[in-house]
């Protein structure tokens, strides 16, 4: 059974890098844009964070997700352009249509700061272990129990999509249709929604009892299987972000 | 009644065959499969509802080539019973749940209604027409999903696992609604585990193994072939071992043969 | 000391009207392998849930009588504590998979996390359950890419890891397929002669028969009977409980031959070949 998770393994520095610091990374490429919110800073945010997507050999990955994100923000771009109430100047027109400076510079703010976000999130998401991530946060003293609700949603979704398939079997094989145009198919959801909810629910009853008799709720202080895992440089990294994020405060008030 | 030919399946493209260059044919004797799971059982089955089509081969149903159907068309045929009821249970009275079935292969609500009241009577649910289906006990929830498909009125009825988890009262009304269909001259067959319930009630009895048939035949000669059977990682009835230990000659099938030996 | 002691339990479920058990009473020696049977409803699950405190403290509901495990009063206890000295596995391999592990070896680890033993002794115990349920070669693999007859195993090795004295089952084979179920009661045989104590609810008499010490009948949460295979399934009145014998006892008793100096009727295989071939010569 697959996991969805979107970790890629690589041999690489970001790799090696601890993921509550990666967590901090994504607050640090939020902070400096809204800090200092110059299109200089943000182009170059961005390109830091493509520069880290490149170490860490994933950037061909992104390529889905930035894709996707694009699509939705050509859309904010168009509708910016030619709709903005301040919009006065005309930067360029095709025939009837025409397209607005302020319109386009804000769309490029929108821009910007969302693939900020996003490439930040995915330099955590793809060079990192959902369980590492976890193991991480509950030796700081996250309750385990919240920790393996998170890890386990990687490994029970796919479970919970296998029998909704053979749940659809099943209403396939009392005659219901699923093949055919968009209403038939719609159709089709409704007996699905009862039996895949109740089937999730009986599973986490007996899931939870399971757990129950393996000491889950144990008071006992946990232990691990493995060592902790050594990270690299976390403290250096983390003190270079804040020393950034001071000095950022510091121009923005005294410049 | 069903004519398979050649007939072959991977779940992925160019992956391992589940099933491969399979030949079979059905008439009306009841009809138990047997094998390990992950032998390829539960996906032939699925592949004659036209749940999953062939990659390979053909599958005739009443002559008719189940490629070109849908599953939903195929309902009318041949009614598969899963295992599970909790995956198909989804209306909120009894009758509206195995009233389904027959309305999705457009029979008019006064026939569905007929049939489904027929088919609750055959399962001795009559009494609980507008009960919430969620309300009955497993068993009765498995009794229920039966109704559901025998309401459908199909020539063909198949079962996946009918008596798991059943205490012998349950295996008993089981029985009695097999032995029903089969007066219908319905052609019955089911995948099982139970190889006392098999013997006493299946004429038939197939064994697959690793996606081929190992054996086809009388239900009394499959179980004699301790050798194939134990290839197959599968044991005959335990009267039917006893038998052979005292060194009775015929294959024995129920307590009642070794009775009258 | 007896291993378990049950006096005068009843259990009524939160949303129910009826007793799921009903003023039950009786001991269990160390070592003992004990079978649980009776017809759906009558109790078995509850009886278990009952034995690793499931039952009251996990259903709530209406709880009178005692329960006590290798001198722990499960009322009194949680059942992360009982779970040191009661184990449980259940009837589906799928649910037991804690879902939070990517191999079999982390899976079986994750309750002896839980209750804080150092990383080598976590190592060692692991280990042992692994080549103990002949698992071995499967510990790095997906918990879910294992056959049922795998996963269960899965389960009762990490169970046995928490090194509980007792061991409950319930219907533990009832979703596998027949070499599935072998490879289980196979397990669970090994377990017993090491000691461990078994109490294993089940529908397969013929099981039943052949790996239990004593046989408990229950119906509508009463104790009908607890004594040998051989006395509980030569009982005239076993199908009014709802419970068919082997098929074994059931052709003796049909022909009225009993064992040899006994009053029972033979339960196995090999019990019923003898009286049999003895008869025939």
């Amino acid at each position: 059974m697959k996991s969805i998770s979107l970790y890629v393994e690589r041999d690489s520095f970001i790799h090696d890098v601890d993921p509550i610091t990666k967590l901090l990374y994504i607050l640090f490429a939020l902070l400096i844009p809204i800090i200092l919110p110059t299109f200089t800073i943000s182009f170059f945010c961005l390109g830091i964070s493509i520069l880290l997507l490149i170490v860490a050999k994933v950037i061909r990955k992104t390529v889905p997700v930035f894709s996707f994100v694009f699509l939705v923000l050509i859309t904010v771009v168009i509708i910016q352009g030619l709709f903005k109430p301040e919009n006065e100047t005309v930067l360029f027109q095709i025939g009837p249509v025409a397209m607005y400076k302020e319109g386009l510079l804000y769309a490029l703010t929108i821009t910007l700061r969302v693939t900020n976000i996003v490439s930040s999130f995915l330099i955590l998401v793809l060079t990192t272990k959902p369980s590492d991530l976890v193991e991480t946060l509950v030796r700081k003293g996250m309750s385990p129990r919240i920790g393996y609700v998170i890890v386990s949603v990687f490994q029970i979704i796919p479970e919970m999509m296998s029998s909704m398939g053979t749940i659809m079997d099943a209403q396939r094989a009392r005659g219901m249709e699923t093949e055919g145009n968009l209403f038939v198919r719609v159709k089709a959801f409704v007996p699905l929604l009862g039996p895949v909810i109740l089937g999730a629910l009986i599973n986490t009853k007996e899931r939870a009892m399971a757990l129950e008799v393996r000491g889950f709720n144990s008071r006992t202080p946990k232990t691990y299987l493995y060592e902790e895992k050594k990270y690299t440089h976390s403290k250096l990294i983390q003190s270079a972000m804040l020393f950034l994020v001071v000095g950022a405060v510091a121009w923005r008030i005294f410049v | 009644m069903i004519k398979v030919s050649n007939l072959s399946f991977a779940y992925k493209k160019g992956g391992h065959p589940v099933l491969s260059g399979l030949n079979l044919e059905f008439d009306e004797r009841s009809t138990a499969i047997i094998g390990q799971n992950g032998a390829g059982k539960t996906t032939f089955v699925k592949l004659l509802k036209g749940l999953l089509k062939p990659d390979d081969g053909q599958i005739l149903i009443h002559h008719f080539d189940a490629k070109i159907k849908t599953a939903a068309e195929m309902a009318r045929t041949i009614g598969l019973v899963f295992q599970n009821p909790n995956d198909q249970i989804f209306k909120r009275t009894v009758l509206e749940e195995v009233m389904f079935g027959p309305l999705n292969i457009k029979m008019d609500k006064h026939t569905a209604e007929k049939q489904a009241i027929k088919a609750l009577k055959m399962v001795e649910l009559d009494d609980k027409l507008e009960m919430n289906p969620h309300d009955l006990s497993l068993s009765e929830k498995k009794l229920l999903c039966i109704a559901s498909v025998v309401a459908m009125d199909t020539d063909i009825v198949i079962f996946d696992e009918p008596t798991i988890a059943q205490d012998h009262y349950g295996k008993e009304k089981i029985r009695q609604i097999i032995q029903a269909l089969k007066d219908q001259n319905k052609l019955v067959m089911t995948i099982i585990h139970d190889m006392d319930f098999v013997a006493e009630n299946f004429e038939r009895t197939i064994v697959f193994n690793e996606g081929r048939v190992l054996l086809d035949g009388d239900t009394r000669f499959v179980f004699s072939q301790k050798d194939i059977l134990s290839k197959a990682k599968v044991e005959a009835p335990g009267i039917t071992q006893l038998a052979e230990k005292l060194g009775i000659k015929n294959t024995i099938l129920t307590v009642d043969e070794f009775i009258r030996h | 000391m007896k291993k378990i002691i049950v006096e005068g339990l009843k259990y009524k479920y939160p949303l129910s009207d009826t007793l799921a058990l009903d003023d039950l009473s009786f001991e269990v020696n160390e070592g003992e392998f004990i079978g649980i049977i009776g017809k759906n409803s009558a109790g078995k699950s509850t009886l278990c849930q009952a034995l690793v405190g499931l039952v009251p403290h996990f259903y709530k509901g209406a709880y009178g009588g005692k329960v006590i495990v290798d001198g722990l009063e499960v009322k009194s206890h949680s059942i992360a504590d009982i779970a040191l000295k009661v184990g449980m596995v259940f009837q589906n391999p799928f649910t037991q998979v804690t879902g939070s592990k990517m191999s079999v070896y982390e899976e079986i680890a994750f309750g002896l996390e839980n209750i804080g033993l150092p990383r080598s002794e976590i190592i060692e115990r692991t280990d042992y359950v692994l080549d103990l349920l002949k698992i071995e070669q499967v510990k790095d693999h997906n918990p879910f890419d294992l056959s049922g007859g795998q996963m269960q195993r899965m389960a009762i090795a990490s169970i046995i890891a928490m090194k509980p004295d007792i061991l409950v089952l319930d219907e533990p084979t009832s979703q596998l397929d027949p070499a599935g179920s072998e490879e289980v009661f196979s397990a669970i045989q090994n377990l017993s002669k090491q000691g461990i104590t078994v109490i294993l609810a089940e529908h397969k008499m013929e099981k039943v028969a052949q790996y239990c010490d004593r046989v408990l009948l229950l119906n509508d949460g009463k104790m009908v009977d607890l004594d040998s295979p051989a006395i509980v399934f030569s009982r005239k009145d076993l199908e009014d409980h709802g419970v068919r014998a082997p098929v074994f006892t059931r052709v003796c008793k049909a022909l009225g031959v009993k064992k040899a100096d006994s009053d029972d009727y033979p339960v196995t295989l090999e019990d019923a070949e003898k009286v049999l071939r003895g008869r025939m010569l």
